[in-house]
């Protein structure tokens, strides 16, 4: 919990923290299998942090508080493993190993944990064995008997004219724009290209840059967040793994369009490919000159450091982001101050996806009004989907804004791989609605699907075959909400947790308690995780109240 | 200054006054429990909760500045109601009534909080009786910060932290091997700024039980 004075103890050593102390930390339990009162002493002691502190980090985030064998396995618990198992794997997993979810066998020989989740969502499900990630039919097979094997990683294509974030970047936009427009120019063009962000709340990016522009600082940063923790989106993961040099042109673009010399991107530990992709391609655009100091002779500096967090959903959430990247817990803060006026070390700071900083360079280079005839749609450029293992096309689609959602699960994705009918699908995260077969020509568009109590969020597609049990999903979705709340608000704090007990146990649930905890979660709650966790659980009441066991 | 209408009375105040400053100073009541007018505004419990005209929902009324022209009203039905629920979650969340005497217990008589809609798990019951001054009950800690926050910005010891999170979420002293062998300087600012006796001066404690008594 942050109190006013340690986050002006953290503010003060400013960038010079990385390593982070939850680095520091997720080292310790990797190299020793838990952390002792000694590592928390010499975390504390490195970072200049209070004990009590690092303590509370310690406890706060999943890599740090399960105990780790000399094997370490980890077993994805989300939604797209879910809508192939019915989460059948997890407990066949655990009983095969002989070890409990969260546990470490007597010898320290192997330990299990749950994580949520791996992004092999093309392919479910998903298990980690120590550095491989298997996916797929066989995955059990091949865990327990010692022989996994690294899964493929989804395909990518786009199915506009011309593909903007299916291609690895170039710099082409970024060497136009810092050599040949000012800054204010950049800015401008940003501002009239409309990109709505792509984390899921859709704020628009330029005026978000205008705020961290104008705000009097000696210094400003630019944040990519590619904690992309929603269940069953694998997109973030696919441009900092296939595209990193793409991300790090929208950042500097970012940077030299609000008068940024830094940027860090936050990556999930749950991703462990993303920071290595990205170091290499920093390394690589340094050594062409385009990160550094007086970039292309233009007086511009620039560049970029990588953090890697350490499991927490909620790290997502902007401000808790900030929390998390300056070592301490993942706790989300009440907005305003937002923080393109007071964010990372006090300073106005640009927090956008990943996938927000990737659609800049088109931008600056074709300008503002090719990027908004990128699609037909009232929504401007283009969107990255994926569609889950049910799909018998499944993996990364650019798409333009517009397009019915029953033309992107029929044709693009090729309906079910088992040719059976789709029951429902839920889009852009677990705080997405779930939108019923019934209601599949909705176009895929930020007003249409939020009149359908939907979202385009990270634009995740999870199809739901007819075997689906949707009281199950309901518990699934709701067990992912209590587990992953940051703790902070009181709503979500006990809201979730109740949620989840009301649907988890063997009895019809009472539509109007229900409702009413909904109520005050949607109302009650801090940040959009105990805000949004109901809107699945809406629609399942909307469209499946008999499934459900309403009384 | 900044004018604005809190429960159909004008009042006048200072740029960066909150509206929860602005309602009491005209006099109006709101309910608070991880509010400490000492410590920087957290805006954890929600109970603080007020309905502003032409907001989509109720606005927590501790870390929101009051702006020009802006209309509350501290008893806006939804407000209200989620705010009453909310108190009626932590009640549930306790494996017994909070004491008479403490804030929460105020605050839930302020709402009628009854029989809760949602019971279910309680926190654990743990203690930590070594220290002579200060009793921590962790089975009664509500997570709302207070004793962390009086700890960091009124003694400045950082001797508590934040535990956990979800529901587990607790507090604890040091590397949660109590006060005793934490950074502690026995101030009492955490005890006195509990709303529910999780931290309790070990005197106050014996008095509270012997009037029980």
């Amino acid at each position: 919990m942050m109190s006013a004075n340690l986050v002006e103890l953290t503010r003060r050593r400013g960038a010079a923290s990385t390593p982070t102390a939850v680095e520091l930390l997720a080292s310790a339990v990797a190299e020793r299998g838990a952390l002792t009162d000694e590592d928390i002493r010499a975390v504390a002691a490195r970072t200049g942090l209070p004990e009590a502190a690092v303590h509370g980090v310690a406890t706060f985030y999943d890599d740090l508080r399960a105990p780790r064998g000399a094997r370490h396995v980890r077993v994805c618990t989300g939604t797209a493993c879910f809508a192939a198992t019915a989460g059948t794997h997890v407990e066949a997993l655990a009983e095969g190993l002989g070890v409990a979810p969260g546990e470490r066998t007597a010898d320290g020989g192997l330990s299990l944990a749950e994580t949520v989740c791996l992004g092999f969502c093309h392919s479910s499900p998903a298990i980690r064995d120590g550095e491989t990630i298997d996916a797929g039919p066989g995955v059990l097979q091949r865990v327990l008997a010692g022989a996994a094997t690294s899964a493929p990683e989804p395909p990518a294509r786009s199915i506009l004219p011309v593909p903007v974030l299916t291609e690895p970047g170039d710099w082409s936009g970024f060497r136009r724009a810092v050599t040949l427009r000012s800054s204010g120019d950049l800015l401008a063009e940003v501002r009239e290209a409309d990109l709505r962000g792509r984390g899921g709340a859709g704020f628009p990016a330029g005026r978000k840059w205008e705020f961290a522009a104008t705000v009097p600082a000696e210094r400003r940063y630019v944040v990519a967040n590619g904690d992309e923790g929603d269940p069953g989106s694998y997109i973030d993961k696919h441009l900092m793994e296939r595209s990193p040099a793409l991300l790090l042109e929208g950042m500097a673009l970012a940077g030299y369009a609000i008068g940024a010399s830094e940027g860090f991107v936050l990556v999930r530990s749950e991703y462990p490919a993303s920071r290595p992709a990205l170091e290499a391609a920093a390394r690589e655009a340094r050594a062409a000159g385009l990160l550094g100091t007086d970039i292309l002779g233009s007086g511009f500096d620039f560049d970029v450091t990588v953090v890697e967090s350490a499991g927490s959903y909620v790290v997502g959430e902007e401000t808790a982001l900030l929390a998390c990247l300056e070592g301490l817990r993942g706790t989300v803060s009440a907005r305003p101050p937002f923080p393109a006026e007071h964010g990372l070390f006090g300073m106005p700071t640009v927090v956008n996806n990943v996938e927000t900083l990737c659609s800049v360079p088109y931008i600056a280079q074709h300008g503002a009004g090719a990027y908004r005839a990128l699609s037909p749609g009232e929504s401007a450029g283009s969107k990255l989907v994926c569609f889950n293992e049910r799909f018998a096309r499944p993996g990364v689609v650019e798409v333009p804004f517009g397009i019915r959602v029953r033309e992107l699960c029929d044709e693009v994705a090729g309906g079910l791989a088992d040719g059976g009918g789709l029951k429902a699908v839920q889009i852009g995260g677990p705080l997405g609605g779930i939108l019923p077969a019934g209601l599949l020509d909705t176009p895929f568009d930020f007003a249409p699907l939020a009149a359908e109590g939907c979202m385009v969020g990270h634009g995740s597609i999870i199809g739901f075959d007819e075997a689906t049990d949707m009281r199950e999903l309901a518990r699934h979705l709701l067990r992912f909400g209590a587990d992953e709340s940051c703790g902070k608000c009181f709503p979500c704090r006990i809201g979730l947790e109740r949620a989840h007990a009301m649907v988890a146990a063997d009895a019809p649930v009472d539509r109007e308690r229900l409702e009413a905890l909904l109520e005050t979660l949607e109302l009650g709650s801090l940040c959009a995780h105990g805000g949004g966790m109901p809107a699945p659980i809406r629609s399942l009441i909307a469209h499946f109240p008999q499934e459900l066991g309403l009384a | 200054m900044t004018r604005l209408t809190i429960d159909g009375v004008e009042v006048e105040v200072a740029p960066g006054t909150t509206v929860l400053q602005a309602a009491r100073a005209a006099g109006r009541d709101i309910p608070t429990l991880c509010f400490d007018e000492r410590l920087a505004p957290f805006g954890a419990c929600r109970v603080c909760l007020v309905g502003v005209q032409d907001a989509p929902g109720p606005i927590a009324s501790c870390t929101t500045a009051c702006r020009e022209g802006m209309v509350v009203d501290t008893q806006a039905p939804a407000a209200r109601r989620v705010a009453g629920a909310v108190v009626e979650l932590v009640l549930s969340e306790l494996a017994a009534p909070p004491a008479e005497h403490t804030e929460l217990a105020a605050v839930a008589r302020q709402f009628g909080v009854g029989e809760p809609r949602w019971p279910g798990a309680v926190h654990p019951e743990r203690e930590d009786l070594r220290h002579p001054y200060l009793a921590f009950q962790h089975g009664l800690c509500i997570s709302c910060g207070r004793c962390v926050r009086a700890c960091d910005e009124i003694q400045g010891a950082f001797a508590l932290t934040a535990t956990g999170r979800g529901f587990t979420a607790n507090v604890a002293a040091g590397i949660d091997a109590g006060f005793r062998e934490s950074a502690c300087v026995s101030c009492g600012a955490c005890a006195d700024t509990c709303p529910t006796d999780a931290i309790a001066e070990v005197s106050l404690l014996a008095l509270a039980e012997s009037a029980t008594i």
